[in-house]
Parts: structure tokens; C-alpha cells; sequence
């Protein structure tokens, strides 16, 4: 491999960026280990000054209400990948393997869901969980998720690139479909599972509009609503130290598992993305 | 693995193949009938009454809708808000795709080898995209803070800054633009990562030995190979910057007088604190055309740029 | 003793034991959501009360909830009655309590007054009288103050003395506050280094002080007695936002565009503002926070002193059934006695809407001890209701919009006051057509 002053440069530059780049997360982290003084002019400072304590943690966690938060968002999370992991097998093996009248046209209506975004649809979205009757709840967060053209898309590839030898034999010995995907196909299929898994906890970690609209009782709050909240009140009291602990506290699962899991996380983003 | 789980079912014979054509026929809804539902009930059915809404009118206080015909439509044309957020978010969806995409492909041509180093500086940009929008919000609003923020305390103490970003309505949709730029960038990275490497290496050093530089190599060699990919970062960006208004909601609100209004913004606004159904929903149909507008420039560039790569 | 008179009093005991453990699970749960629309730690002292009111009334249990800003709270609170789950009590900014009359959602409380033996007629006396305007609706009592504010001028007394003005004798009209904000002005060349003059233009808080300086201009600026009419387009209006306007670009004693009000607070504690407007709310966040002598002021005055109050009451929702608002009523009673009242505006700097917490001891002294307390309360002998009409956020943001073009260089006055009052008048249009009984939509 030559070394080249271009290269050398280049590489230079990218360390530049991503220090400039991690500078927001690096106030965040130091900001929420400094004991916070409102008012104070340095509170900006990225070297960490004065002995590091954990109080801010503390505090954002007590008045922050933030167990509650985790409770919630764990359980719209797993609720919402559990039932998601059912449909999108389904589905993806129906585009994948069968061959139906109709079948581009409703490919087409499932694409129709990667554009056209829960979010967007806030307003009769929310019409239809109050008469559903279960507005304020955390169904009401769940349910526009459970069918995920994006998961079926994936699925459908995945078990396009598996042989039909595979099928073919399992059809000899009398499968029916549901057998076929828990035995044979999901097993092999398992690193689009993974990287679906993975793609769908952290769009629904890190959600906000549709909850905000679909959940009013305190008690019920996801941990970015729960962050909404509590940056608002801490910013009146100029706390950036406890909003800095806050951001971090809603966060650290996250990047955490993005640092324990790094190829994972990468593959299964860049797996995404390849039709 | 999988013979042994064969061999398992050997004993678990089905008359499936006997049910014949009624199974067969019946196959494909059933599978797809669970994820048919709840499309149904959460992406088609609310287009459908979204439309049917937009001609409907209830204002606050009011327990019943009444007819309203296009006038939803008309007071939305004469709304200076919504005009507002819709010129935004045609700026706001510039100062985002651009940057995003470019600075992507810029660090993906910088770290395309990965080795450990390189690892360690994509996982730094790429950082951001695992917090939340609001998160980001929340870090950015001390950023942004005139005099005790972090880009005054040290930037301005070099350059004698005084902007106040989130104030001033000339700054207020960059700012934002730059926390969106912040969050996305390192995610399309990845996407361009990946193609690089896909791009064939003959193609590249046969670019060498006819002499090209780096710049050429790039220009006409390496961004056509990579044209689909930029294509589909490019539509994703797209869709994001029409979907995506936490910030907005965190941050701004809409201000400094509707400096960073955005239609979903506008649509959020109108339903929750104007209590105006029928403009929210009118306002609601207008974003979608423009988003089933967008894709469908998008799909038919990808497909453009598949083919050419080809 | 025999085992048989032992076994009946384990008996005795036990049947106690549960009995109360029946009662104590028998409290009426209630829900109470409030916001945090000041600076300061309100937060989490409002959790501390909360947790002290119920331990000294086991008969209730009350869940607060903290709903962020005073416009969240409305948003959320709504958003609970539109899903029939309302909280039974909340604190609502108290210009909101004229909306929730006029869609049919909280119910007044003279019944209960009368029930605990008050006297609906007589109930408000103790409260300061320019609050009444913002409790009552139709002669009935819909909401109980809490915490009130008007907007304060706070002033740093060393740029004072420096810049040769009096911090005994603050500005009093608008000339002389131009004419100091000029002097204190510090420039560095080109640059300013330091303001004459700060105010928050954020939502909520522009419309109040854009209120504070139109009536105190002579205005009205909004019809106390009819929802649905606000005077923007008035010379008074029109005056006040001049006002802001010159202090801006003429006299470049305050600075460009839209300040949040956290900004306003730190300017003023690193002293790069000398004087700044914020709410009497925030005046033990100020005392805690400025390391240097300062006084307040009142808000300067053009043709009369008059200020809206502000601040938050308690209101009470329908849809909750009876247990729970005698429930609430146990909580409200409590926390709108005087001596709650008045721990709470020590605390944060409210002040108490009762005057009979100014005659309590405890107060006394300290504002014996705080004259800048003092001088809070002794505007209020000026101060009005705050702006109130149907939809009034977005009747208040449609002034606020062109304020802050205004203040940002984006619009003359003239043309800002005409816009507002068109566009307040588009809002208001559904309820003053069922008014004038128009029946087209």
C-alpha cells in the first residue's frame, strides 16, 4: 500500500471532523459529570473542571421520572418488534416465494407505507385510535408499526437469496408454511432478522411526534417524551448540567449497544439500505 | 442444521398438498392479511379520511363537523403560515439533502478502508443518528445560546460572533438545518461505504492507468458507479426533511414568526393548539401529494441511476 | 389472661389493622397537572407540596403531573378531555380559564364554597381585586389563584451608579427609561458589549410584556367583558411596539431578534444587560442567581401605570365524579390557604393572590428583609387582567408573530399592528358569528 501525502491528509482531515463532530456529545457527557451551577459563563467548557460527580444523574432521574420513562419505551419497543418479526416473516414470504394476482399491485400499496410515514398521518391517525378506543395507551404507540413494508422488503430479498432446494425438500415431507419459515427459513434468514431488529428498536427508542400525539397521562410517557418534558423545565432554571445528564440518561442504551455491538449496528444499517 | 430440522418433520406429515387449490389460492392473503390490516387501518384508511376530512370544518368548541367544501383549501392558499412552511420547507429541504449527501460521500471517500482507525472515526460520526431528534434538540439549544453556548464560547471568542440562531429569523431554518445535517450525515455515510466498496476495482485502477487523477477518477468513474446510491440517500433525506420536526416542535415552535414553520409543522400546529380540523387535514393531503410527488421523482432517479450503473 | 380473651383482641387488633388499611386504600386518587412557566426549581417543589399535603390528608391522594409550560399544560389538558380523561384539578395560566368556560369544560366551585360554609359572593374579597376579572366568568367563580406575577423591571445598581443615574429614583416614564437604556448601553467600537435594555420575545412571555407596555400606553387591548375582541390595531398598540421598535434600531439599546428568556437571565447575571423586563415569578431566581446589588422597578409608564397580572390558577374539570371533586376541593382549599400561598411566594417569587398572606408573620419579615418583594405587590394597585378571549393562544401568537418581525427588522409597525389585528380577527371569527348569531360557518 503507498503511502501518499493525499492520503495522509485525508486521513488527518476525517480525525479533524469527527472531533469538531463529537463536540455536541462530548459537552453532553462532560456537562452532565460537572455539579451544576446555574448562571455560570463556563458551563460550556469541554475540559472537565472541578472534581466529576454524579449528582445531576441523580437528580434527572428522581424529578425526571425516567424509570417509568424506560418501563414504557422497553415495553413499546419489544411489543412493537415482537409482532413486527410475525408480519413481515409472513408477508415477506408471500411477495418472496408466491405468485398471486395483484402481487405488484400490492407491493406497490406496501411502498406506498415507506413514503407516507405514521407521522404524516397524525391527524386521522389520531382520529382512528380515539374511536378504536385505545388513545392515551401505549397500543395506541404500538399499532400504525406492526406492519413494516420496509421488514417485509427486507424478508422478501433475504428469502429470495435462499436456494429453493431448501423448500423444495421441506415440501416433500408435508410443511405447511408456517413450519417452513420457523424451521428452515428464518434460521437462515437470521442476519436480515438482526438487522431489522436492530433498525427497528432504535427508530422506535428514539420516536417522538406520534407518541406525543398519542399518549397524554405522565405516567404513560416514552423516554423522548419524557425528555421533552424535563428539558423544558430544567432549561427555566438555565440547568444545562441536569439537561446534559437527561439527554444522556434517554441515550446511553443506545449508544451503548452501538459500541458493544458495533458490525452489527453498521451491517444491519447498510443491509437496509441495499434493495 | 437445517436436514436435521427436516428429518425432525419427517414424522409431522400434513395433508397440506390435499386441500389443493383452495389452500393454495388462499396462501398469499393469509400471509399477507395481518400486515394488509394494519396498513389498512393506519396508512390507507387515513389517507382516505384524510381527504374526506379536508372538506369538513370544525373549529373549537364545536362538537360537530359541517360541510366546508373546498373552503379549507382556500383559506389554507390565503394562510400566510402555511405559505410560510411551505417555501421553508423547500429552502429547509435544500440546506439539508445537500450537505448531508455530499458530506456523506466525503466521509465515506475518506474512511472507505476499514481498518480499526477507521472504524473508530465512522462509529464518532455516526454517534449522533442512535440519539433522538429531541435529544439532539436539546443538546443543540445550548449549543446555539448566544454568549454562554458552546459555539460562541469558543468560536466566538476567535471570530466576534453575535448571532443569535434560534432568534433571528434570517438564522433561526439553518440552525435547524444543522442539527438535521449533524444527525443524518454519519447514517448516509454508511450507505455510501458500502457502495464504494461495491464499486469494481478494474474499473478504477483501469481510470489510473489511463492517467486520470483523483478528481477525474471521482467524477467519471466513481460517482456514476455510485449514482443509485446517492439517489436512494438522496430520497430518504427527502422523505426526512418533510417528516421529520421534533426539532421544530423543541426548539422554535414554528418562530421566530414562522421563520421555521414546516408543513408538518403547520400540520401539527393547526390540530393540536388552533383546533382547526379541516385546515389541519386540507393541510394534511397537501404534504402527502408533495411526498407521493417526491418519491415518485426519487424512485424514477434511482431507477435511472441503477440502469446507467449498469 | 385466657387464650380465649387473647385470641379476641389478636381478632380486635387484626380487624383494626385491616380496617385501616381499607380506609387508607380507600382515598380518593386524583390527578393534578401543573407547569413550570417560570424559572427556578418550581418543579420540584411543587412535588414537595404535593407530598406534604397528602401525607397531612390521607383521605386524598393526589398525583401531580409536571406538564412543561403554561401552554403545554393547556395543550395537554385539552388533549385529556378530548380523550374523557380529564385530571380533576390543574394549574392553568389564568388567561386560559375564559376558554375552558366557553367550551363547556371546567365547572365553577361556588356550590362547594358554599357546601364548606364560604360565601360565593364573598369568597374573592381576599384575593387582590385585578384578579378577579381572570376567576370569574358570568358571575360565577371558575378558577382560584394560585400563583400570580406581573412583569418587573430589574436593574443592575452598579451599571447605575456608573452610567451617573439614581437606582432610588428607576426610570417612571417611557422617555426616561429610553434615555437610561441609551446611557447604560456599552459599545466597543462597532460592537456592543453590553445592553441598556433585555426582554424575552419568546411565545407566551412577548405577548404579556407587548400587553404591559400597550396599556401602559392607555390601551385596553382586549375587551374584558367579550372574548372576542382584541385591539391591536390601536395607537396605542401601535405605540408600544414603536416602543420596542426604536429601542431596537433608533437607540440600539436592546438587541436584535427574539430572545428566550434563560438568555435575558444570564445576560443580566453576567452583566451584559443592565436592565431587563421578566416576571415577578422569577424574583428568588434572580435574588439567588445576581452577585451583584440590584433593584426593581416598575414597568414604565406613557399615559397611566397599568400591568396585566399573570400567573396560574387552579381549575377543576367536568367529567370526574363527585368523591373526586370534593377531593380536589380538600386539595385546592389547602393549597390556596394563606399560609400555603404565601410559603409558595417566598419561594419562588410570585406573589400571594390572598392578602391575608401578607398579614401572616412569616411574611412579614421577609419582606421586611425583601424590599424588592415589596415593590412587586405594590404594583399591583396598577395591574389588570391579562388577556383572555376564544382561542387566545392563537389569538396571542397572531401579536406576537408580528412582534417579532418587528424586533427582528423584518417589519414596520404600522403594517405589524394591522396584520395582527386581521389575523386575530380571521380566529375569533367562529365564536363572534355565533355571537352575532350568524348561523353560516
Amino acid at each position: 500500500m503507498r503511502i501518499n501525502g493525499a492520503a495522509v491528509a485525508g486521513i488527518a482531515a476525517a480525525f479533524a471532523i469527527a472531533l469538531v463532530w463529537s463536540a455536541p456529545l462530548l459537552w453532553m457527557l462532560v456537562a452532565s459529570l460537572r455539579p451544576d451551577s446555574y448562571g455560570a459563563l463556563d458551563i460550556a467548557s469541554l475540559w472537565p473542571s472541578g472534581p466529576l460527580s454524579f449528582e445531576n444523574f441523580r437528580e434527572a432521574f428522581e424529578s425526571g421520572d425516567f424509570l417509568v420513562c424506560y418501563l414504557n419505551t422497553l415495553i413499546v419497543v419489544a411489543g412493537t418488534l415482537g409482532v413486527q418479526l410475525v408480519t413481515v416473516s409472513l408477508a415477506g414470504y408471500a411477495f418472496a416465494r408466491l405468485r398471486f394476482p395483484g402481487r405488484d399491485l400490492v407491493f406497490y400499496l406496501f411502498l406506498l407505507q415507506l413514503m407516507i410515514v405514521p407521522p404524516v398521518l397524525i391527524v386521522p391517525n389520531f382520529k382512528t385510535v380515539t374511536a378504536l378506543g385505545i388513545h392515551d395507551t401505549l397500543w395506541a404507540v404500538m399499532a400504525p408499526y406492526w406492519a413494516s413494508a420496509f421488514g417485509t422488503f427486507l424478508m422478501r430479498q433475504a428469502f429470495k437469496s435462499i436456494p429453493r432446494d431448501f423448500e423444495d425438500a421441506a415440501a416433500i415431507d408435508g410443511c405447511n408454511v408456517i413450519q417452513l419459515l420457523r424451521y428452515v427459513l428464518l434460521p437462515i434468514a437470521k442476519p436480515a432478522l438482526i438487522a431489522f431488529s436492530i433498525v427497528s428498536v432504535v427508530a422506535h427508542w428514539n420516536e417522538f411526534l406520534w407518541p406525543l400525539m398519542a399518549i397524554d397521562s405522565p405516567g404513560k410517557r416514552t423516554l423522548t417524551l419524557g425528555l421533552a418534558t424535563f428539558v423544558s423545565g430544567a432549561e427555566g432554571a438555565a440547568e444545562w448540567g441536569l439537561i446534559a445528564a437527561g439527554t444522556l440518561i434517554v441515550s446511553l442504551p443506545l449508544l451503548a449497544g452501538f459500541v458493544v455491538f458495533q458490525r452489527q449496528f453498521v451491517n444491519s444499517f447498510v443491509f437496509s439500505g441495499i434493495k | 442444521m437445517t436436514t436435521a430440522a427436516l428429518s425432525s418433520l419427517r414424522g409431522s406429515r400434513r395433508a397440506g398438498t390435499r386441500l389443493g387449490e383452495w389452500d393454495r389460492r388462499a396462501r398469499p392473503l393469509l400471509l399477507l392479511l395481518p400486515s394488509l390490516l394494519c396498513l389498512g387501518a393506519f396508512t390507507y384508511w387515513p389517507i382516505a379520511s384524510v381527504v374526506v376530512d379536508s372538506f369538513f370544518g370544525r373549529r373549537l368548541g364545536e362538537k360537530v363537523a359541517s360541510f366546508a367544501g373546498i373552503g379549507n383549501y382556500l383559506r389554507l392558499a390565503t394562510d400566510g403560515k402555511f405559505e410560510a412552511a411551505a417555501l421553508n420547507n423547500l429552502v429547509y429541504a435544500v440546506l439539508t439533502v445537500v450537505p448531508s449527501v455530499a458530506l456523506a460521500l466525503a466521509f465515506a471517500l475518506l474512511l472507505q478502508r476499514s481498518t480499526r482507525f477507521t472504524a473508530v472515526l465512522r462509529a464518532l460520526l455516526f454517534f449522533p443518528t442512535m440519539i433522538p431528534l429531541i435529544g439532539a434538540a436539546a443538546l443543540w439549544t445550548f449549543l446555539f445560546l448566544p454568549t454562554v453556548g458552546l459555539i460562541d464560547y469558543y468560536i466566538g471568542r476567535l471570530v466576534p460572533l453575535s448571532i443569535n440562531w434560534l432568534g433571528d429569523p434570517d438564522t433561526a431554518l439553518m440552525a435547524l438545518s444543522i442539527v438535521t445535517v449533524w444527525k443524518n450525515a454519519g447514517y448516509y455515510m454508511l450507505f455510501y461505504i458500502a457502495a464504494l466498496q461495491a464499486v469494481p476495482g478494474e474499473l478504477v485502477e483501469a481510470a489510473i492507468l489511463d492517467g486520470a487523477g483523483a478528481w477525474q477518477r471521482l467524477r467519471h468513474v466513481i460517482l456514476p458507479q455510485i449514482a443509485p446510491t446517492t439517489a436512494f440517500v438522496a430520497v430518504i433525506a427527502l422523505i426526512q426533511s418533510v417528516t421529520a420536526v421534533d426539532h421544530v416542535i423543541v426548539m422554535t415552535h414554528g418562530g421566530p414568526n414562522d421563520a421555521t414553520n414546516l408543513l408538518l409543522f403547520y400540520v401539527f400546529q393547526t390540530a393540536t393548539e388552533l383546533h382547526d380540523s379541516g385546515k389541519a387535514a386540507a393541510a394534511t393531503v397537501v404534504t402527502l401529494a408533495i411526498l407521493l410527488l417526491v418519491s415518485g421523482f426519487g424512485m424514477r432517479a434511482f431507477e435511472r441511476g441503477a440502469a446507467h450503473a449498469d | 389472661m385466657t387464650r380465649m380473651t387473647r385470641l379476641k383482641l389478636a381478632a380486635v387488633a387484626l380487624a383494626a389493622a385491616l380496617a385501616s388499611s381499607v380506609a387508607a386504600s380507600a382515598a380518593t386518587k386524583i390527578d393534578f397537572y401543573f407547569p413550570v412557566p417560570v424559572q427556578g426549581a418550581l418543579a420540584t417543589e411543587m412535588a414537595r407540596l404535593v407530598k406534604e399535603f397528602n401525607e397531612k390528608h390521607p383521605e386524598v391522594e393526589v398525583t401531580a403531573a409536571y406538564t412543561g409550560s403554561y401552554d403545554d399544560t393547556r395543550l395537554k389538558t385539552q388533549a385529556a378531555i378530548e380523550a374523557g380523561k380529564p385530571p380533576a384539578v390543574a394549574l392553568m395560566s389564568a388567561n386560559f380559564v375564559q376558554e375552558f368556560v366557553i367550551a363547556g369544560q371546567i365547572v365553577p366551585v361556588d356550590d362547594l364554597l358554599a357546601e364548606n360554609g364560604g360565601d360565593p359572593k364573598t369568597f374573592l374579597d381576599d384575593f387582590w381585586p385585578a384578579l378577579r376579572g381572570n376567576a370569574t366568568a358570568n358571575g360565577l367563580i371558575y378558577a382560584i389563584p394560585f400563583q400570580n406575577s406581573t412583569p418587573l423591571v430589574y436593574i443592575n445598581v452598579d451599571h447605575f451608579k456608573a452610567a451617573g443615574l439614581d437606582p432610588e429614583k428607576p426610570p417612571a416614564t417611557w422617555a426616561e427609561f429610553v434615555a437610561a437604556a441609551e446611557k447604560l448601553t456599552v459599545r466597543e467600537g462597532d460592537r456592543i458589549t453590553r445592553y441598556g435594555f433585555e426582554m424575552p420575545g419568546s411565545y407566551d412571555y412577548l405577548g404579556w410584556l407587548t400587553q404591559s407596555f400597550a396599556m401602559s400606553n392607555g390601551g385596553q387591548f382586549f375587551n374584558v367583558s367579550m372574548p372576542g375582541e382584541v385591539y391591536y390595531d390601536q395607537p396605542s398598540t401601535r405605540g408600544a411596539v414603536q416602543l420596542l421598535h426604536d429601542l431596537v434600531f433608533t437607540h440600539k439599546a436592546m438587541p436584535q431578534g427574539v430572545i428566550d428568556p434563560n438568555q435575558v437571565s444570564t445576560d443580566f447575571f453576567a452583566g451584559k444587560a443592565s436592565m431587563v423586563m421578566l416576571s415577578t415569578g422569577s424574583l428568588s431566581f434572580i435574588r439567588k442567581g445576581a452577585k451583584f446589588p440590584y433593584t426593581v422597578a416598575f414597568v414604565p409608564r406613557n399615559l397611566r401605570n397599568a400591568v396585566p397580572i399573570g400567573g396560574g390558577s387552579l381549575i377543576f374539570f367536568k367529567g370526574i365524579t363527585p368523591e373526586q371533586r370534593k377531593a380536589a376541593w380538600v386539595f385546592a382549599s389547602w393549597m390556596t390557604s394563606a399560609e400555603t400561598l404565601g410559603s409558595w411566594s417566598r419561594f419562588t417569587g410570585y406573589f400571594a393572590p390572598r392578602k391575608s398572606s401578607y398579614d401572616l408573620p412569616e411574611m412579614k419579615s421577609f419582606v421586611a428583609e425583601h424590599p424588592d418583594a415589596l415593590i412587586a405587590v405594590k404594583q399591583l394597585e396598577f395591574a389588570q387582567p391579562w388577556l383572555s378571549t376564544y382561542n387566545v393562544v392563537a389569538v396571542r401568537k397572531a401579536i406576537e408573530d408580528e412582534v417579532q418581525a418587528v424586533i427582528s427588522g423584518k417589519k414596520q409597525p404600522a403594517e405589524a399592528v394591522r396584520d395582527a389585528q386581521r389575523n386575530a380577527d380571521e380566529i375569533l371569527k367562529p365564536y363572534n358569528e355565533k355571537i352575532a348569531h350568524v348561523t353560516v360557518f
